[in-house]
């Protein structure tokens, strides 16, 4: 009986730990990411989605961010199937993820004014994982804080092969711009 | 008999036309699927469409994915562009939302995008609500 009020207790204290964690997140639902694969002289080749969900755990750093594939729109039609069905595969690989930390992060050295940070971690597209390191400028915003940014990838790191016929249209690195206004 | 031939060619000459108009614009310049004016694939609860993607995500993908589908549920939380429905279905316009439906039981249409591990959410966009 003592044993169970005990345990009782216990997993009471974990609930209420449990909540604390929960309200030092920052979370969005409907982050930006644009990328650009565009030549010069060629056709744009460019995407967006609005779509993207990202956290962020203020205590630790933590940042987890997942964007589905077929949330990003071309402008040209043809363009975005041929994404879905050749490049992507996102029958197959519906989504890609940014896992890992933001190092150094101290929520009390957010100011309006946007500070570089390094963020270090795992990059899925297309089922491959890669670890990535890129800088993240962040500033505070009303309720949380904006993260912003831009990174560079090349398709062949996640297995994506592009055909010959259309190599010259796309451009070997593809420029990735990210827009997360994170709030609780 | 010449006048056979010119006939012919200028048939042959039309149909090289025609077809070549087809591939220029039916396949080049393809219009983009219009969700809002497709018929829904599947017409189901909030509900139900999580129940799928919890039970199985490979094959509610292969269900739903990419299709138009009709979700109807309880709006559970409101912004700009964006309705959540049973707190399980995320919907995301194209427009700015200007009704308010929060706590409205309301039937959104949409394109599945996928599933959000990261809330545990069904995505869908380009919504329209009926």
């Amino acid at each position: 009986m003592k044993k169970s009020f005990i345990n009782f207790f216990a997993f009471l204290l974990i609930i209420i730990a449990n909540n604390e964690g929960f309200a030092q997140k920052l979370i969005t639902k409907t982050g930006n990411i644009k990328f650009q694969a565009s030549m010069p002289s060629y056709e744009e080749v460019a995407a967006e989605s609005k779509s993207v969900s990202a956290v962020l755990d203020q205590t630790t750093g933590d940042f987890a961010s997942l964007a589905l594939i077929k949330g990003f729109r071309f402008k040209v039609a043809l363009m975005e199937e041929h994404f879905n069905e050749n490049y992507m595969e996102s029958e197959k690989f519906p989504k890609a993820t940014f896992k890992g930390k933001i190092e150094d992060f101290d929520s009390s050295k957010i100011t309006s004014s946007p500070k570089n940070f390094t963020f270090k971690g795992d990059l899925t597209i297309h089922g491959k994982t890669k670890p990535v390191s890129v800088i993240v400028k962040i500033s505070k915003a009303p309720n949380g804080v904006n993260a912003i940014g831009t990174f560079e990838a090349k398709p062949e790191d996640f297995d994506i092969e592009i055909p010959s016929l259309v190599r010259k249209k796309i451009a070997d690195k593809i420029k990735i711009n990210y827009s997360f206004l994170l709030v609780k | 008999m010449k006048r056979k031939k010119t006939a012919i060619l200028t048939a042959v000459l039309l149909i090289m036309l025609s077809a070549g108009v087809y591939f220029y614009y039916g396949i080049i310049f393809k219009e983009a699927r219009n969700i809002e004016s497709e018929a829904p694939d599947f017409s189901l609860t909030a509900k139900k469409l999580l129940e799928d993607y919890n039970a199985d995500p490979k094959k509610a993908d292969s269900l739903y994915l990419n299709k138009t589908i009709e979700i109807t549920g309880k709006a559970t939380k409101e912004t700009d562009s964006v309705i959540i429905l049973e707190n399980t279905v995320f919907c995301l316009f194209k427009e700015e939302l200007k009704n308010k439906m929060i706590n409205n039981k309301i039937t959104i249409k949409g394109k599945c995008i996928g599933y959000d591990e990261l809330f545990m959410e069904v995505k869908i966009d380009q919504c329209t609500v009926k």
